[in-house]
């Protein structure tokens, strides 16, 4: 419904910051000239990009936070935010429609601030003959940094309902500064970033590798394991910094990769690197695992508090008390532990692996010459009925253990399919992949559930009869009930959930997938 | 959407000022905001320097939200825009009796306008008409500015009265008092006497030159001259309403 033009942008070589000779000879406009400010502009986004992938940018002037967006080259929402901090959260914003904005962008991630620009503002305001203003056009020159072409930017705002005087000024402007120099306002921000040292978009924690199908294994199986290394080595930094969960969740997630197509490498891999690569990733994701279980207990407080009645709520407290206790000594050992010679060595050392000529072996290795697209067939194929097979076996009340076995089966298909994505048709592959995730929606809150009660089973288990403890022991008591009415009923929806998986769609779909990539 | 009508029977009150003034304020603190000038008088759109388009007038008003939204013009503040009026506004009244249903025609109008405009601000003419009651439909709140004179309180009692006998909701009105001269015993008595009672704002106007020099500034008197007593005095005002009437200042 948003009647009025986009503001235009221009880049302009070195000239001086002269509106009357931009507008030379113009009888349309008066020009008034506002004061010179310096402005700082601080850049946010989440450590993998996500509001520059979703096409907005978020900055902080020292007075504001600002969202554009680069499709309608607006602002979207603005509020006032006098401080410049290295990261926040989006709840911890008050205006409510940033808030929710970068919610929605963002929901586990802070937004850290990658860098900051020094400018220079001068502002001008285009008369009519009322002295009314009609149009505005804004002068950015970089202040901060000597490497810089010495560039001028200029943007021209339109005001509402005087589109004709916005029209001319646009004409004016690009006839004397040549068409040449007209931006985008993703242009715009790009080239302003750049300046700050900033260039977005390098971090994804998804692998993107492009695998040729008719490579070796070997050599899929190295770029697929080195594109994880890099995950690892992305995350580990940060970990420390705790400035997010997502950095550890990233991290575990790419150990698992590791493992996970460690797995698949019988046959690839010489046996005794692969034992050896095998037991130390295993002990390495261990080392996470607490860390991680505490991180998502903190996530949940808000949930956990929500479920109980709200005067027992604050007798939970001293729950999350202890977590972050305890998170607090975990994140320093395994903070040690990433800055341990022993770390160092292993990441060293298997890298060097990766990069190595591994010689094939007829005898040690005779997988590893398959072609890519057939080792991903036999595996998918394989890993595919193998979730099929055991689901099917799962009794009408399905078990504890049967649905946690089924779920690591989902997650070994999940990764293969995701590890040969390029191999494989990509709308196949993608519709296959979204009846895999209902599957595994559907299991993971079952395991969530079940793991969330038994630690906090133990958890009341550990407490010492103490009088002062009765009313907590009942919170976390509640908690339990509660999440364990929850689990049942996700236990119910199992079979459903199965089923749909196990169908003849689902069925034809995989069959599509294998036989399309042959 | 809060729709805040300034509204008086009575010229010469302060409506404009106070519309211009806690309109800027409102799109400070609100944004964005609008202003519909509803007078033909026109003189809220000639206080933003704002001229109606050549082929706008009343009958595109009365049209509705389309004719409306291209109408709209961008005051020199940021987040404040204005509907200006235009001099066939004066026939609004006459073509207003040949619509179904006069009364809800304005609410109806701007229903549209709200997804952008958390805060619309209504300069009225003076006088009590079928326009008037089209306001009355559509404000939220109703700010009737009143000098402290007997005059003026008169017009008061007698829109008190006309919403009491039309069954219409007083709660929603609200009076200020503006051009208030300590000097002046009169002034001090009334003052003292309405302000803070149910149906009135408790923040005083106090009469200031600078007020009528609007007219010179062409520019709220806020943005231009914000620690003037007037200034002052409508900062606090605004304060108050948005407590008073119970809308968040987050």
């Amino acid at each position: 419904m948003r009647a009025i033009p986009s503001p235009l942008f221009f880049r302009l070589p070195e000239t001086s910051e002269n509106l009357s000779q931009l507008f030379a000879g113009n009888d349309m406009f008066l020009f008034k000239p506002e004061q010179k400010i310096k402005e700082t502009l601080h850049f946010y986004d989440t450590f993998d990009w996500k509001t520059w992938k979703a096409n907005n940018q978020v900055i902080l002037n020292g007075k504001k936070l600002v969202v554009y967006d680069f499709k309608g080259h607006y602002a979207i929402c603005s509020a006032p935010f006098r401080r410049v901090p290295r990261s926040f959260f989006p709840d911890s914003i008050d205006n409510k429609e940033i808030s929710a904005k970068l919610g929605r962008l963002a929901k586990l991630r802070a937004f850290m601030q990658f860098g900051s620009v020094e400018t220079l503002l001068q502002n001008w305001r285009l008369l009519d003959d009322n002295r009314k203003t009609v149009a505005t056009v804004e002068f950015r020159r970089l202040s901060n940094n000597h490497q810089n072409d010495g560039s001028i930017f200029l943007t021209l705002y339109p005001v509402r309902g005087y589109d004709r005087f916005f029209e001319s000024a646009a004409v004016r402007i690009r006839q004397a500064c040549g068409n040449s120099t007209e931006i985008t306002s993703k242009g715009y921000y790009q080239a302003l970033m750049k300046d700050a040292g900033v260039t977005p978009g390098n971090y994804s924690s998804k692998p993107s590798v492009k695998l040729n199908p008719r490579d070796t294994i070997l050599d899929s199986a190295k770029i697929l394991q080195l594109s994880a290394l890099d995950i690892l080595s992305a995350n580990e930094e940060w970990i420390p910094k705790h400035i997010d969960t997502e950095f550890l969740h990233d991290y575990r997630v790419a150990v698992r990769r590791i493992r996970s197509i460690l797995a698949q490498c019988k046959g690839v891999f010489p046996p005794d690197k692969l034992a050896h690569y095998k037991k130390a990733f295993r002990e390495l994701g261990k080392r996470t695992n607490n860390l991680r279980d505490q991180d998502v207990y903190l996530l949940q407080e808000k949930r956990f508090m929500s479920i109980l009645p709200e005067q027992m709520r604050d007798f939970l407290k001293p729950f999350f008390t202890d977590l972050l206790n305890r998170q607090k000594k975990e994140l320093r050992s395994f903070t040690r532990y990433l800055r341990s010679d022993a770390y160092r060595t292993l990441m060293h050392e298997w890298e060097h692996f990766l990069r190595s000529d591994i010689s094939s072996d007829p005898e040690t290795t005779p997988a590893a010459k398959t072609t890519t697209v057939d080792f991903a067939v036999l595996t998918v194929g394989k890993t595919w009925k193998k979730v099929i097979r055991h689901g099917r076996n799962i009794s009408t009340v399905a078990t504890d253990t049967e649905l946690h076995a089924l779920r690591i089966d989902c997650k070994k298909l999940r990764y293969l399919l995701e590890f040969y994505a390029s191999v494989f048709p990509a709308r196949t592959l993608q519709k296959v992949l979204k009846q895999l995730k209902t599957l595994q929606n559907n299991l993971g809150v079952f395991v969530d559930l079940s793991v969330q009660q038994t630690y906090l089973f133990d958890y009341l288990s550990s407490l010492e009869a103490d009088t002062h403890a009765i009313s907590f022991s009942a919170a976390i008591g509640g908690l339990i009930t509660a999440l364990h009415h929850e689990r049942e009923e996700t236990r119910q929806n199992f079979h459903n959930a199965f089923d749909t998986f196990d169908s003849d769609e689902t069925e034809a779909l995989f069959h599509a997938l294998l036989k399309k990539s042959r | 959407m809060k729709t805040i009508a300034l509204y008086s029977i009575k010229g010469g009150v302060g409506k404009t000022a106070s519309a211009v003034n806690l309109a800027y304020l409102s799109s400070q603190s609100k944004p964005p905001t609008l202003i519909c000038d509803l007078d033909p008088q026109g003189a809220s759109s000639f206080y933003f320097r704002i001229v109606p388009n050549r082929k706008f007038s009343s009958k595109k008003f009365l049209k509705g939200s389309s004719k409306i939204y291209d109408n709209i013009k961008g005051t020199d503040y940021e987040n404040l825009d204005l509907l200006p009026a235009d001099f066939s506004y004066r026939n609004l009244d006459i073509e207003l009796m040949e619509e179904k249903k006069p009364q809800k025609k304005l609410k109806n109008n701007i229903r549209e306008l709200n997804t952008e405009y958390p805060f619309i601000f209504f300069d009225c003419p003076p006088n009590l008409t079928l326009l008037s009651e089209s306001v009355f439909a559509a404000s939220d709140i109703i700010l009737v500015p009143l000098i402290p004179t007997t005059l003026s309180l008169r017009t008061f009692d007698q829109l008190l009265s006309f919403f009491r006998e039309n069954k219409l909701d007083r709660s929603r009105i609200r009076g200020f008092f503006t051009m208030y001269e300590r000097r002046k015993s009169m002034h001090r008595d009334i003052v003292a006497e309405y302000s803070g009672q149910k149906q009135f704002l408790r923040k005083v106007i106090p009469y200031n030159s600078e007020v009528e020099k609007m007219g010179l500034y062409r520019a709220p008197l806020n943005a231009v001259r914000p620690h003037t007593p007037a200034s002052i005095a409508y900062k606090l005002l605004w304060e108050e309403l948005m407590n008073e009437v119970g809308i968040d200042n987050s």
